[in-house]
């Protein structure tokens, strides 16, 4: 099975040829890959060289943890790959930025309102939680559509808390 | 004397302290939030006593609760440990009033060094020079800051008056910044310590965050224990302290210069107990006292292992009525001590705090290393107490050995559940300034960073494609066997026979 990996904005073309082999951009490597103690860590022996990596996945790509350093990798195998191709170039959809709580806390403050235009890097809202008071901030420029809580409300994690279009 | 001491806190200083307990010989009596019935200090402790609901202010910061407790199953002392109750001069009163022992200094040490202004101008009075900021006491109104905002000149900080642990501060690089920036301070402070009012002080720039450890007992001795350095910082919170400091190192004569000063200023407001006394170091040598923190601090480790002295029994002996065993020409540092605060936040997203269960972890060992914790596999990260899970403590015979132990030891440790700061520590032991150790209270924030540039790009790009790319494989494989044992329109136990027959 033939996938193409983007790590850190280069792209790597993984063949899985067998149990124990596979190739990266061609080049044929013997590989043994378990998993730790049914955790989110994988002991990989690449050609005889041993690798711990913590390999953790959020909505769009997988953030991998090795020797101390995070690198940030989308999966496709080609189909998916096909199919992304000849949807670029069309009008792209706008992003809908849906804020959500990072961890549960308590909102101390929104300095934004509804229909306010905000800039990419603007704080929306600042929650507290572990005692620390920390500055959401908008990831880019849009507009504030829904206020969905209001300050001295307490908020599960994960919970959408406003979103910019 | 007691033989029973009730530890007024959680997490690893509440494990610390029992320890030293143990060690001497005490009982020890824990009390805990709901959420806490399971945490590490409750099951070491000798006895246990719920306090009420997760928040602190129902829980850890209930002085009277605590003091009732104590009093009813007849612990003799109460260790406040740091945070929560640690510098709350009215609760170490109330503690001495019940007739029990505050393992700590006087109750008039505790209000004259925490209020800010108080301590600047007592301190200053004993001949021990102050930052420039705000002259005298009192509470200020926003346009009175203002006016003297002017004078003392930019930059510079907003600071809590009844402050500490970076709470309340705020950097002000002109007056037009100012007003929104004193709000949220005042508001930040009010949240914290229940009291808004605000300070300035100069901003000192590339100054270095150095402090001393103080020990003074009932019998008027007063010794320090050398300098720590806690210049790595983020947001005003240490995240990595060492002792000795490299900006004094060899420099003995500097070190007892300074340590005297700060004995000075301890016995200014007749100290007792373990105490902290912090100054801000400019790169000529001259030298501010910043604040005094009464109480045990998170990072005495590293000063108990350059020195060879428990800084948690000594605390002990001393609330005992004991006389210090050592004297000032007794305290050497041997070798050097490194430790890194591990905190349960992500560092690739903005250090939010992170919280879970914790479902793995491997703790380093070896030659050389000492952790303090309160978790374990099993343990729930709640969002109600600060995020620090752990210090990681080494030692080396010199900076060089400590540093390369405490990369060791940093690849060695796994914790998995919540994210942890650890990539973020592995980053710092590789940096080339902090090895040189040019650091100041700024680096972080202004000559550090987690990403990456084009140039060095981390050495196993192709490594990490492939983990992601067996993962995500073992994934879909797994997707598509559940999907195709559902197309089967018969059970799988009859699919099992026909195919058994199929293969005869």
């Amino acid at each position: 099975m033939k996938y193409i990996t983007t790590v850190n904005g280069r792209e790597y073309t993984i063949d899985i040829l067998d149990e124990s082999h596979l190739s990266v951009d061609g080049v044929v490597y013997e590989l043994d890959f378990e998993r730790v103690g049914n955790q989110p860590v994988y002991s990989l022996v690449l050609d005889g060289h041993s690798f711990e990596a913590h390999v953790y996945t959020d909505e769009e790509q997988w953030q991998v943890l090795l020797r101390g350093d995070m690198y940030r990798a989308v999966v496709e195998d080609e189909r998916e790959r096909r199919l992304r191709s000849q949807l670029e170039g069309a009008p792209a959809e706008r992003g809908v930025f849906n804020l959500k709580a990072p961890m549960p806390g308590l909102v101390i403050a929104i300095p934004v309102g509804e229909g306010q235009p905000v800039e990419k890097g603007d704080v929306l809202l600042i929650l507290e939680s572990m005692k620390m008071q920390n500055e959401l901030r908008s990831p880019h420029a849009g507009k504030i559509s829904r206020v969905r809580v209001a300050p001295g409300e307490r908020v599960e994690q994960k919970q959408t808390l406003l979103s910019v279009v | 004397m007691f033989n029973k001491v009730l530890i007024a806190n959680r997490g690893e200083i509440a494990v610390r302290i029992e320890r030293a307990c143990r060690e001497l010989g005490l009982q020890t009596v824990a009390v805990y939030s709901d959420v806490d019935r399971s945490a590490m200090h409750v099951r070491y402790a000798d006895e246990a006593y719920c306090l009420g609901p997760a928040p602190s202010r129902d829980s850890y910061l209930r002085g009277d609760k605590i003091i009732a407790i104590a009093k009813q199953c007849k612990a003799g002392a109460i260790h406040p440990g740091y945070g929560f109750l640690a510098e709350r001069a009215d609760f170490a009163q109330a503690v001495l009033d019940n007739g029990l022992e505050f393992v700590g200094p006087r109750p008039s040490s505790i209000s004259a060094m925490g209020d800010k202004m108080k301590a600047r101008a007592t301190v200053s009075q004993a001949g021990v020079p102050v930052v420039p900021g705000t002259e005298g006491e009192g509470a200020l109104r926003d346009d009175d800051l203002l006016a003297i905002a002017d004078k003392i000149g930019f930059p510079l900080l907003i600071k809590a008056t009844a402050g500490g642990g970076g709470k309340g501060m705020r950097e002000v690089r002109s007056l037009e910044e100012m007003p929104p920036l004193m709000a949220a301070a005042r508001r930040e402070a009010e949240a914290s310590f229940g009291d808004g009012n605000i300070y300035l002080e100069k901003l000192l720039e590339g100054a270095r965050h150095i402090e001393f450890q103080i020990l003074a007992d009932k019998h008027g001795n007063v010794i320090h224990l050398g300098d720590r350095e806690c210049s790595i910082q983020r947001r005003h919170q240490k995240i990595l302290e060492e002792s000795p400091s490299i900006f004094i190192d060899k420099d003995e004569e500097f070190r007892q210069r300074m340590g005297a000063v700060a004995v000075r200023a301890a016995q200014a407001v007749g100290y007792l107990n373990a105490g902290t006394i912090e100054f801000l170091v400019e790169k000529d040598k001259n030298y501010y006292f910043l604040e005094m923190n009464t109480r045990l601090q998170v990072e005495h480790p590293v000063t108990e292992w350059v020195t060879g002295i428990d800084i948690v029994k000594e605390q002990i002996r001393i609330a005992r009525g004991r006389q210090l065993r050592f004297s000032q020409e007794d305290i050497h540092q041997r070798g050097w001590a490194i430790e890194c605060r591990i905190c349960a936040e992500d560092p690739y997203n903005n250090f939010l705090p992170s919280t879970g269960r914790i479902t793995h972890m491997l703790l380093p060992t070896g030659p050389g290393i000492r952790v303090d914790t309160g978790v374990y596999v099993g343990f729930e990260v709640t969002p109600y107490y600060d995020s620090l899970i752990s210090k990681l403590v080494v030692w080396g015979e010199t900076r060089g050995e400590a540093i390369l132990r405490m990369r060791r030891a940093l690849e060695e440790y796994k914790i998995i559940g919540v994210r942890t700061n650890i990539p973020f520590h592995q980053r710092l032991m590789d940096s080339h300034r902090f090895m040189g150790g040019q650091v100041d209270t700024r680096f972080v924030e202004d000559r550090f960073t987690l990403d990456i540039s084009e140039e060095e790009q981390p050495p196993h790009p192709h490594v990490a494609a492939v983990a992601a790319t067996l993962v995500a494989h073992r994934q879909t494989q797994r997707a598509a066997h559940v999907i195709q044992r559902a197309e089967r329109d018969t059970s799988n136990w009859k699919w099992l026979g026909r195919w058994e027959r199929l293969r005869r």
